[in-house]
């Protein structure tokens, strides 16, 4: 069933952008990250108004563990890199390169995550839970809802490997990964803010 | 729904066959890097003012977005003109709010 | 590019055609059917509302009821009656009115209406249950929190908007894409029809809106089951947050409203003057900036809340601003009926009828928009006199416009013009006499959400009236139904134009619609591209393509499922508390969410390929037109 492929003999130069099907997913997909923003950015408002509340949990400053956090952000970041050069490859029409950086891409996002429930958890025992504050619960909920992104990432992956291994790459999974590479990179600008304004702009008080 | 296999003619196929830069997106890469261990080594450094600090933290990370936005994404390049709209939007609405909840807390 | 792929065709029959259909007019009948059935409930909920109010310190309904009465009336009318009509005339017309033969993504189109509904269904599930939402359709925090609220009336609200704004959220970027990509050659931006136009900026507000919406109930659904903090201050929270989400999503909403509205009337009035638009470029221009001004306008609702003078005064100051580019289209619609030969059609008489009773609406939106001023109006029954005007005066009749003008586009019949003048003038009338005298109700100081009022007080004689006014109301509704049933037993008898006077390309193809609505993709060479043609002395379009095979989606239960599976999900993330079913109902809300997800893994995992419509088939369609 990939005749579709082998129309001209071979793949067109951008095969994601080769069918009006693939087009239509990819401006789609911009116009729902426009949405995003505004998504994390309400929670981005909510977590600003009340990031002072800590009532009688610990304080940002005393709570947040650094390292852990520039460590996550080298993993995320190189993630994003990665499926940069995954869609290099695809270009290059190189499917074997293509399903190689997508799996370092799994890997170093799923690294992330496990050190962001990690890190929840030491948080936990620290008496930061979600119900502890108001800041408690909109850190949770914000971090939370990037971290929740992540893992759905991740299975959307886990997906597309299977079927590029099954089908290879042709105009239609093309687009598909075309499009995680995009959600990946948005979700890696998210995290940018995220470092910034709650733990940075945490530790400075 | 005609064309749906087939494959259909796409202006910015017209665009560029020169190769694709794996070097800009390495610099890219090691600038965001780069971006990042400064806005670290401000908050960590802890003698600055912090106002200055707060400022320096928006503006790096708003270079580094950009940064991202434009080379990984793509933005900068053809066929990207409802991506920027549809982007830029919604960074209108977000700001509106983050005024808003900023002027409402702090003022 | 002929594929001669021999895909089984995959039509089904029946009521599987209809839970698997992925065709955008099949979907639009769906949205009007289901938006139609809540429009009359939130009806009867209107009239038991005026039947309690209709004297003074009565007791047609209990004080519980009542509540439950005005928050559900709210709820229902704005996501479950007025958002589907319009998505039912944007799926049925969009893709006609822009020469494409399909949405950009049907699938994902099916979906939007699946969560719809399965997203009202949980919300007036909650009748039969016993906990209907009742702290207002605005769901103001502390009140909607678990201290004020104890039983699961909020989260049916919660939970059931939350599915239900899914699907208008897809739906919004279907759209979108659709337009965006998928004009036919020769269509620019600026030759698009008026409501094609309004469907663009509406979907950029849908866009832009829904997420903070989801954002705020989300909140909320973390407070009430998870013991989230957002707006309980004893914890640091608070309560004005949700009062600012819930209108940064609630003023746009007001603008996805009315927008489409504008576009059918733009459309009508133009239609049945035989004349083109006054104006166009002004009013793509200015729908354009309602659309950017709607979301900053969001804390006039809240004025009273103590942000401040210089938060109010510029608020103010730009709600005012609203006004101007309103007032352009205003301008623009009563000089494309000057000079032009006006038929009085019952849909021009709905659309001539909008006009006066919208700017009714407008002047006092203005007049609300002034901050001090508000101090008096907030919470009276100026402010409901208000936007019923502009959502009654406005939307309704807009919608009533557009539903005698596509009918014949849509099901091949015409809607009797005779019952039609008697529903509009029945319905018009009943609604001045209904809302008119609220406006002084609200400046005589009778407060909103009350469920009774003294005696005495000077209230009597105008709630007397209202309540009249709203049972002419319901009259107009019933003879509209009467109309359906009566038209739908008439011969499809019609012809491509059957007003005759079309102008934009959905009047090029046969009434109603083929499946794949065009047989040849036409070129347009103009704005009211059919018009054009005709003024140029042609019968048809001209096609930029031969006849050959039509490559259609095929249809899928899987939207369904995924709608039942949010729905399955919904309840049991509802009752998990452990006063309630506990871990059971967070298994049964996993178990649903699984469903969900599952069926997504399965569509991307099973590639659609379709079905082809043969050239034997459409040549017999037009055989069987001529």
């Amino acid at each position: 069933m990939s005749s579709h492929s082998h129309v001209e003999g071979q793949l067109p130069h951008e095969p994601e952008r080769a069918t009006l099907e693939g087009r239509n997913k990819i401006t789609g997909f911009w116009l729902f990250l426009g949405g995003e923003t505004v998504l994390f950015g309400t929670l981005f408002a909510a977590y600003l108004t009340l990031r002072g509340q800590i009532m009688d949990g610990p304080a940002p400053n005393e709570l947040f563990d650094f390292l852990l956090v520039a460590i996550a952000t080298a993993l995320l970041l190189t993630s994003s890199l990665t499926s940069v050069f995954s869609m290099q490859a695809m270009h290059r029409k190189n499917t074997k390169a293509l399903i190689g950086w997508l799996l370092v891409t799994l890997v170093l996002g799923a690294a992330f995550l496990g050190l962001e429930i990690y890190e929840f958890n030491h948080y936990v025992h620290l008496g930061h839970t979600f119900s502890a504050s108001a800041f408690s619960t909109s850190f949770y909920t914000l971090v939370g809802f990037h971290g929740a992104h992540v893992a759905f990432g991740l299975f959307w992956v886990i997906l597309l490997l299977f079927q590029l291994k099954k089908r290879g790459l042709n105009t239609t999974t093309a687009p598909k990964v075309y499009l995680f590479s995009l959600y990946w990179h948005f979700i890696d600008v998210v995290w940018v803010f995220i470092f910034t304004v709650v733990y940075l702009m945490g530790k400075v008080g | 729904m005609a064309g749906h296999e087939q494959t259909t003619p796409n202006r910015s196929d017209v665009k560029t066959t020169k190769q694709e830069g794996s070097k800009k997106h390495i610099i890219a890469f090691i600038f965001s890097i780069l971006l990042t261990f400064i806005a670290f080594a401000l908050v960590m450094a802890g003698e600055i003012n912090t106002d200055f600090v707060y400022i320096m933290l928006v503006v790096l990370a708003i270079v580094q977005v950009f940064t991202q936005m434009a080379f990984w994404m793509h933005m900068k390049d053809r066929g990207h003109t409802f991506a920027i709209i549809a982007i830029l939007s919604g960074v209108v609405v977000v700001f509106t709010c983050v005024i808003m909840a900023l002027y409402w807390t702090t003022w | 590019m002929a594929h001669a792929h021999a895909h089984a065709v995959k039509r089904r029959t029946g009521i599987m055609d209809w839970l698997t259909t992925v065709d955008h007019k099949k979907i639009g009948v769906l949205y009007m059917l289901a938006g139609g059935f809540f429009f009359l409930i939130g009806g009867l909920e209107a009239i038991l509302i005026r039947l309690q109010l209709m004297f003074p310190q009565s007791e047609v309904v209990s004080a519980q009821f009542y509540n439950e009465l005005i928050t559900m009336h709210g709820t229902t009318m704005i996501f479950l009656a007025a958002m589907p009509l319009i998505f039912g005339f944007m799926n049925a017309i969009i893709p006609l009115q822009i020469g494409a033969r399909d949405v950009a993504f049907p699938f994902v189109n099916a979906l939007g209406f699946w969560t719809f509904f399965f997203g009202g269904l949980l919300l007036n599930i909650s009748f039969i249950a016993g906990s209907v939402p009742d702290a207002g359709w605005t769901m103001y925090a502390p009140l909607s929190g678990t201290t004020y609220t104890e039983h699961h009336g909020t989260d049916y609200y919660v939970i059931g908007l939350q599915i239900a704004g899914i699907g208008t959220l897809v739906g919004g970027i279907n759209f979108l894409v659709t337009i965006i990509n998928m004009r036919a050659p020769g269509m620019t931006f600026m030759r698009m029809p008026m409501f094609t136009w309004a469907t663009f900026i509406t979907s950029a507000l849908i866009l832009f809106a829904f997420p903070a919406l989801t954002v705020g109930l989300a909140a909320l659904m973390f407070d009430r089951i998870f013991n989230g903090n957002f707006f309980d201050p004893s914890a640091g929270g608070n309560v004005v947050l949700w009062e600012h989400i819930f209108w940064i999503f609630g003023h746009p909403e007001v603008y996805i409203l009315i927008l489409p509205a504008f576009g059918i009337i733009s459309e009508v009035i133009s239609t049945f003057s035989r004349k083109r638009l006054f104006g166009y470029s002004s009013m793509v221009f200015a729908t354009v900036l309602i659309g950017f001004l709607g979301f900053m306008v969001w804390a006039h609702h809240m004025f009273t809340t103590g942000l401040g003078p210089i938060a109010n005064a510029l608020f103010s100051i730009a709600t005012m601003l609203i006004a101007v580019p309103t007032g352009i289209k205003i301008f623009n619609w009563l000089f494309t009926m000057w000079g032009g030969s006006i038929r009085f059609t019952v849909a021009n008489m709905f659309a001539i009828g909008f006009v006066p009773t919208f700017v009714m609406g407008g002047v006092t939106g203005v007049m609300l928009a002034v901050a001090p001023a508000d101090y008096q109006y907030h919470d009276t029954y100026f402010v409901v006199a208000h936007f019923h005007y502009v959502i009654v005066g406005g939307l309704v009749m807009g919608i009533f416009a557009g539903m005698h003008y596509w009918w014949p586009k849509m099901f091949g019949r015409m809607l009797s013009e005779k019952l039609g003048m008697w529903t509009f003038w029945i319905f018009y009338i009943g609604f001045h006499m209904t809302f008119f005298v609220q406006h002084f109700l609200g400046l005589l100081g009778m407060p909103r959400r009350i469920w009774q009022y003294l005696d005495g007080m000077g209230l009597n004689n105008m709630n007397l009236i209202s309540t009249i006014g709203a049972l002419l109301m319901g009259v107009g509704t019933i003879m509209f139904l009467i109309n359906i049933v009566i038209t739908m037993r008439k011969p499809k008898n019609l012809s491509n134009d059957p007003w005759e006077d079309g102008r934009t390309l959905e009047w090029t193809i046969p009434s109603p619609a083929p499946e794949y609505n065009f047989a040849q993709t036409p070129l347009v060479r103009g704005y009211d591209a059919w018009w054009h043609e005709k003024m140029d002395g042609n019968t048809k379009m001209t096609p930029v393509e031969p006849i050959g095979p039509i490559h259609m989606p095929s249809p899928s239960i899987l939207p369904f499922f995924m709608a039942v599976g949010l729905f399955i999900a919904g309840f049991g993330f509802m009752y998990s508390k452990p006063i309630d079913l506990g871990l059971t109902g967070i298994a049964i809300g996993a178990a649903g969410l699984l469903i969900t997800f599952g069926c997504m893994a399965l569509r991307s995992w099973f590639d659609d390929h379709g079905f082809h419509i043969e050239e034997e088939e459409i040549l017999k369609d037009q055989e069987g037109k001529a």
